[in-house]
């Protein structure tokens, strides 16, 4: 609780000065709960910021994934590599799939599917942490891992927010929170089944991540060359 | 005929050869399977399929796929881009992060078979082309040569937008080698390598791989050759090489010219003996007579060396004297006995004498004794005074005893040569034995020029005395050969002064005359004693030393046999002397003193110190007249 108090502290302390540009700026709050200003940063640096964090989340969900399939799932289960078998909780969302579809879809919607896609993973990765945690021989490793992702997953959200209401002048975006029907939090009996529910969580993130990192990439492409980008 | 048969064979065959050819056993198709699937840039991708067996019909194959969301299948949009039994799905078909449920259905004339069906992300089946343009230079850094090589990312793979995110590997080897360095270019599209050979000649070959994705093949080999190039650190070690082995030779140059002090000074020998003149030659020769006679030294005892003439008794004048003459003469003679310091003298040829501090003491002493007693026997007055000066003559004389015979003893030969002449220094014994001492003494310088041992030579005092002129080593000129004298000489002094008298008295047949100017340094041989115990004597040329060569001289030393119960001194002589002289050195009589021989001619058959006498018995081999052989002395005392 405390840490995303810090996260939201620090995201606002960076974006303070554009925040008050734009119009409702974020309340820049240190531990004492003083109001303060934020430091300036520009867009570029912010966007590089966020992509940065989008790479690191991508490769740390790809180790967990793998980690968890050589410890929990038996061979004959084992996705491809080049695949996932079960359907993944964002198959849903209206996201781009392909290049041709991406170089059609605008800035904004552009960041808005990262939104969509970060904001969805914040609650299932939380949840992916308890389960974890239930298991006998889950790793420090693992757990850490995991546990870190969930978190950064929350600063890149705040990043986002900032950044759309930065480059599209757009006010406080209502998180389509996808009521979806998300998994049973509830313990299957089926120890095997509960095992690849979790694998097919960590592969479907794994995939969303890059997924984000795509796209900001591609977003920062065009901003800086419009024309021949994808 | 048998054309016939061939084809009635041929006929009945032939229903058999035919259906092979015919493929009567048809069959639905084999099984295909989906090989592989890849993507080369992330926007399209091919499938290639292996067919099953064609089941003896034409088989067509088709390739259904179906996206992960719906159920619409779709059958693949391309068959010949990509090749034979191959797939290829363009841009507009090809769906990223969505999962396709690829199938390949064989189909001919009796049926059809369904492969296996996959499932693939386009995003995980990405394998790039190999990067491009491929440039390999040589590039110089302080000296030291590099390659840099660079490269581009292949061309369909979209880089710049991000689309894609490449990762880069090289790989360099030696011309004619076979292990090759591996390096990770990681996303940078340039790098260096060091640690060349020179003049070797490199390949290089660079692949990539996406993020999720697999590696690329080897770009084609690009070639270069390294110039030769001369290594500095090389050289340097070719300078230091050098430069140690041109210090090495110098150093070995100084050990050699340096060999023999270095020798020395690392194992110093061990000195040897040294004896002034002996010739080791001459020992090897085996010449025993040469070699004794090559040790004596012709300027030995030291008469030319002016620090020991001080030290030289001089003859005793035998004259007749007042007491102020003695007392003057003592005080002369004490005064140059004292200057009788240590002279250096060579430790090797033994004679050690100058230096001997206390027999020199002693000796002067003694021969300031044996001057008052030489005073003292032409006048019974003198006697008393010599009486009187007893005690501290008999100090002096023990005192020079003793530091004679404890070290000289031992040795079996004399070493201490004027040990006679030591400066006067205190006397605290009372023994006579001082007298004997310094007879010893005299007679110990007598050794030194190498008479032989064993020769006892009573040595008659020069009548005159002279202090200055002793050019010759008195002493040992001071012999005298004596077959009969061998009344051992407690009173060195005493009996020279006698002897002096004696030959005076001799020489003129004078009893009491003492002629008042003697030579200073005259020889006085002792003919021989007559029947009425006179001792003739006789003179004889000076300066005649054993050294010198005087055979008859050296056969004139008499030995000292023993000495009897009745304080006989029994000489013996040598090989010259027929028996007469044994018989006669035999029947001599000698109360302990040389005086009584002559009392008769000197009237003083009582001159002698009765004191000497005890000594005489108690100091066997000790007192002598002349020359004694230390080993005769030391076998005395069991007498």
């Amino acid at each position: 609780m405390m840490t995303a108090v810090k996260q939201s502290g620090v995201w606002a302390v960076l974006l303070w000065p554009y925040l008050l540009a734009v119009s409702i700026p974020l309340d820049c709050r240190d531990e004492q709960g003083n109001m303060s200003r934020c430091p300036f940063i520009s867009q570029e640096k912010l966007l590089d910021r966020i992509i940065q964090h989008a790479e690191l989340i991508s490769r740390i969900s790809e180790e967990s994934c793998s980690l968890f399939e050589e410890l929990f799932v038996p061979f004959p289960l084992r996705l491809q590599r080049n695949t996932v078998g079960y359907a993944c909780i964002t198959k849903a969302l209206p996201i781009p799939s392909s290049k041709s579809e991406i170089q059609q879809i605008s800035d904004k919607w552009l960041l808005q599917s990262v939104l969509m896609l970060v904001q969805s993973w914040i609650e299932p990765l939380v949840y992916l942490q308890t389960t974890l945690d239930r298991y006998d021989n889950a790793p420090d490793v693992l757990l850490n891992k995991t546990k870190w992702v969930s978190e950064k997953l929350v600063s890149l959200e705040q990043g986002v927010v900032v950044l759309i209401r930065k480059m599209l002048d757009e006010g406080t975006l209502t998180t389509t929170y996808n009521e979806q029907d998300l998994l049973q939090y509830d313990v299957l009996p089926d120890m095997l089944e509960s095992v690849m529910r979790d694998y097919t969580l960590l592969s479907c993130f794994k995939k969303d991540a890059h997924k984000m990192e795509i796209f900001l990439k591609l977003l920062k492409c065009r901003q800086t060359d419009k024309f021949n980008c994808a | 005929m048998m054309t016939n048969v061939w084809e009635a064979v041929v006929l009945l065959l032939l229903p058999f050869l035919a259906p092979n050819a015919e493929g009567t056993q048809y069959s639905p198709p084999g099984k295909p399977a989906l090989t592989r699937c890849r993507s080369p840039e992330k926007e399209t991708f091919t499938c290639w399929w292996e067919p099953g067996s064609d089941g003896g019909l034409s088989t067509t194959y088709a390739l259904y796929y179906r996206k992960e969301n719906s159920e619409t299948v779709y059958e693949c949009p391309d068959y010949h881009t990509a090749g034979e039994n191959s797939c290829f799905f363009n841009k507009n078909d090809t769906s990223i992060w969505v999962n396709y449920n690829i199938t390949v259905v064989a189909t001919n004339a009796l049926g059809s078979s369904f492969s296996d069906p996959v499932d693939i992300d386009v995003v995980y089946i990405v394998k790039p082309n190999p990067p491009e343009e491929l440039n390999v230079t040589i590039m110089e850094d302080k000296g030291w040569p590099y390659l840099r090589v660079s490269w581009k990312p292949p061309q369909k793979a979209d880089t710049r937008s991000g689309w894609i995110t490449l990762i880069y590997e090289l790989r360099v080897k030696l011309e004619g080698e076979d292990d090759w360095e591996m390096h990770l270019a990681g996303q940078q599209k340039m790098f260096n390598i060091f640690s060349l050979r020179s003049g070797g000649s490199y390949h290089v070959q660079v692949r990539c791989k996406p993020d999720h994705g697999f590696w690329s093949e080897w770009s084609s080999a690009d070639y270069i050759k390294v110039p030769d190039y001369f290594h500095r650190e090389k050289s340097m070690w070719i300078l230091i090489t050098v430069f140690s082995t041109f210090i090495f030779l110098i150093f070995m140059c100084f050990l050699h010219m340096n060999s023999n002090s270095l020798k020395y000074y690392i194992l110093p020998p061990i000195p040897g003996p040294k004896i002034k003149g002996f010739d080791k030659q001459l020992l090897k020769n085996g010449k025993s007579d040469e070699i004794f006679c090559a040790l004596v030294v012709p300027d030995f005892p030291p008469t030319t060396s002016s620090k020991c003439e001080n030290l030289m008794v001089e003859y005793l004048e035998v004259y007749v004297s007042e007491e102020q003459e003695l007392i003057l003469e003592e005080s002369k003679e004490l005064h140059n006995s004292l200057k009788c310091e240590g002279s250096t003298s060579d430790n090797d040829s033994g004679r050690g004498s100058c230096d001997s501090h206390t027999l020199l003491m002693d000796k002067c002493g003694e021969a300031k004794g044996d001057e008052r007693q030489t005073d003292g026997e032409g006048h019974p007055m003198e006697m008393e005074a010599q009486m009187h000066q007893r005690d501290w003559k008999e100090g002096t004389l023990s005192s020079a005893y003793q530091d004679i015979v404890s070290p000289d003893m031992s040795s079996g030969r004399v070493k201490t040569w004027p040990s006679v002449f030591s400066p006067l220094h205190q006397c605290g014994s009372t023994s006579l034995n001082q007298m004997n001492s310094l007879a010893m003494a005299k007679q110990h310088c007598l050794s030194d020029n190498l008479s032989p041992p064993g020769s006892a030579s009573s040595f008659l005092p020069q009548s005159g005395r002279s202090t200055t002129e002793t050019h010759r080593p008195n002493y040992c000129e001071f012999y005298s050969s004596d077959k009969q004298l061998s009344s051992p000489k407690p009173q060195a002094q005493t009996h020279r002064k006698l002897q002096a008298h004696s030959d005076i008295n001799i020489s003129h047949k004078q009893a009491g005359l003492q002629s008042p100017a003697l030579r200073p340094t005259e020889y006085v041989e002792v003919q021989r004693v007559n029947k009425e115990d006179m001792v003739l004597l006789q003179p004889v040329e000076s300066g005649c030393v054993c050294g010198d060569g005087c055979p008859q001289v050296c056969q004139d030393y008499s030995k000292v046999k023993g000495l009897n119960s009745d304080n006989m001194l029994l000489l013996h002589r040598d090989v010259m002397e027929g028996e007469e002289v044994r018989s006669h050195c035999e029947k001599q009589e000698t109360n302990g003193c040389i005086t009584s021989h002559i009392t008769p001619a000197t009237q003083k058959p009582t001159d002698c110190i009765p004191t000497v006498t005890p000594i005489v018995q108690k100091e066997m081999g000790l007192a002598v007249s002349g020359y004694v052989d230390t080993a005769a002395m030391l076998t005395l005392p069991t007498h």
